[in-house]
């Protein structure tokens, strides 16, 4: 998770695609609680949540709370009946990114950060849900590759 | 996607403490932990920024693109150096006609003296402290960048951070041991008290989501042009008179406002920064430092 936080900083919030960021300890803390449960998805969102959160000059906790409903999200029965796995996935991450970045922003407003909402949310929230949830599929199988060998190995990680 | 809880506290819990753990930054009660965490991340964040450096630099055909860089280099290096001769030219001139006008006003109302503040040009590493850019922030809604100096170096809280030719950064926010995290001009929090060169006209500059920025306060009588140089302008303290910010591309004026508005694109390629300079030491406006407001962000 470690590796992950600093990967983010140093790596991936460099990339800026029409906005657009990829975001990798959402695109995990979410296939994790996905492929896994709960549990181990809160878990992973509060410490994965709280290492972005301390690369940030942001509130410590925003992205934890925000991680937290995706995890929570994710490692629930929303979307079924609605088609396949992937389909559900894609929909969760769908919801999931759009709630993350909503309660990021909430956060920000809250301790006194400026917040041009329509901006945020046109031009930066929905171009980042709309690629995190693209890439959600290709993240999801080697978590769930990494996630059926723990389990072989009776480890929990939550 | 089909687990049911097996603590179903858990999310509760997890809510509260981030919570509490919001409320505990904001009060500046979290500092020590969060320097203890950074001290053991910091060194780490090197590492892996040095490492993907490189993995990213052995997807270029080596030599040539060595050669292209080192040319590119030289040649940026020398429109810096042109643009601070530049600015530093028509700083001088403006001065000039701006010390002829002034001369009316001393004969008139006596004073004992002004001292006059330099731009800050481009200094040698050994004189302030150089950073490499390690991080930037992943919170995408904030401009925050990591450099690889701190309070060791001699950094403190405030200091402004500048590109090569004098062109303004940021401002330093927050100050690590090895490290430092930078909050740049087009953070949504960020506000330098500008003028602009050829009206002298001062204003505010703040950040823009979008990465432009915005002088405000300008007033209604004032004439500004685009393409007109925006430097600081050294009024409350907090930075330097002189570094370059950035050229207004765009003005917004209408008439029922008491003040009209300019954008501006900025000098520096922040999204794009290698290597700044942190001004620990400048010459405060005179008459300024007494009213220094606090730094923003």
């Amino acid at each position: 998770m470690t590796i992950v936080a600093l990967l983010q900083s140093v790596l991936f919030s460099r990339i800026d695609l029409l906005g657009a960021r990829p975001d990798l300890m959402f695109l995990l803390v979410l296939t994790w609680a996905a492929v896994r449960d709960v549990d181990e998805g809160l878990v992973w969102a509060f410490i994965g949540g709280l290492l972005i959160d301390l690369r940030s000059g942001g509130p410590l906790g925003a992205t934890a709370l925000a991680l937290i409903v995706v995890g929570f999200l994710a490692g629930r029965s929303w979307g079924q009946g609605l088609g396949s796995r992937v389909v559900e996935l894609l929909l969760v991450a769908l919801v999931g990114g759009l709630l993350y970045h909503l309660i990021v922003l909430f956060a920000m407003a809250a301790v006194g950060h400026t917040v041009y909402w329509s901006y945020s949310l046109l031009r930066i929230a929905i171009p980042s849900v709309l690629l995190n949830t693209v890439l959600t599929p290709f993240v999801q199988q080697p978590v769930a590759w990494l996630g059926r060998r723990l389990r072989r190995e009776g480890l929990t990680l939550g | 996607m089909k687990q049911t809880p097996r603590r179903s506290w858990l999310p509760l819990v997890l809510v509260i403490l981030g919570l509490f753990l919001l409320v505990l930054h904001e009060t500046g009660y979290l500092a020590p932990v969060e320097s203890v965490f950074s001290y053991a991340l910091d060194p780490l964040q090197r590492l892996l920024s040095r490492a993907v450096e490189g993995a990213g630099g052995m997807f270029q055909s080596v030599r040539e693109a060595r050669e292209l860089r080192a040319e590119v280099s030289e040649l940026r290096q020398e429109v810096d150096d042109l643009t601070v001769e530049n600015v530093r030219l028509q700083e001088t001139k403006a001065e000039v006609e701006q010390l002829r006008a002034m001369l009316n006003f001393v004969s008139e109302y006596p004073i004992s003296g002004y001292v006059g503040a330099d731009v800050i040009g481009r200094e040698a590493c050994d004189v302030f402290p150089c950073g490499d850019v390690v991080g930037v922030d992943p919170n995408p809604y904030l401009r925050y960048i990591t450099i690889n100096v701190g309070s060791r170096q001699g950094v403190e809280l405030g200091d402004p951070v500048v590109s090569g030719g004098a062109k303004l950064v940021g401002r330093v926010a927050e100050v690590r041991p090895r490290t430092s995290k930078v909050q740049l001009l087009t953070d949504t929090d960020s506000s330098v008290a500008v003028l602009l060169q050829t009206s002298r006209s001062t204003g505010l500059i703040v950040g823009q989501p979008d990465g432009t920025l915005r002088i405000e306060y300008i007033p209604q009588d004032e004439t500004v042009e685009i393409e007109d140089i925006v430097l600081t302008s050294g009024l409350g303290g907090v930075m330097p008179k002189g570094l370059v910010v950035g050229q207004v591309t765009e003005v917004d004026k209408k008439g029922y406002e008491l003040h009209q508005a300019a954008i501006v694109r900025p000098a520096a390629d922040l999204r794009r920064l290698e290597q700044v300079l942190v001004v620990t030491e400048f010459e405060v406006v005179p008459g300024e430092d007494e009213a220094t407001p606090e730094p923003s962000g």
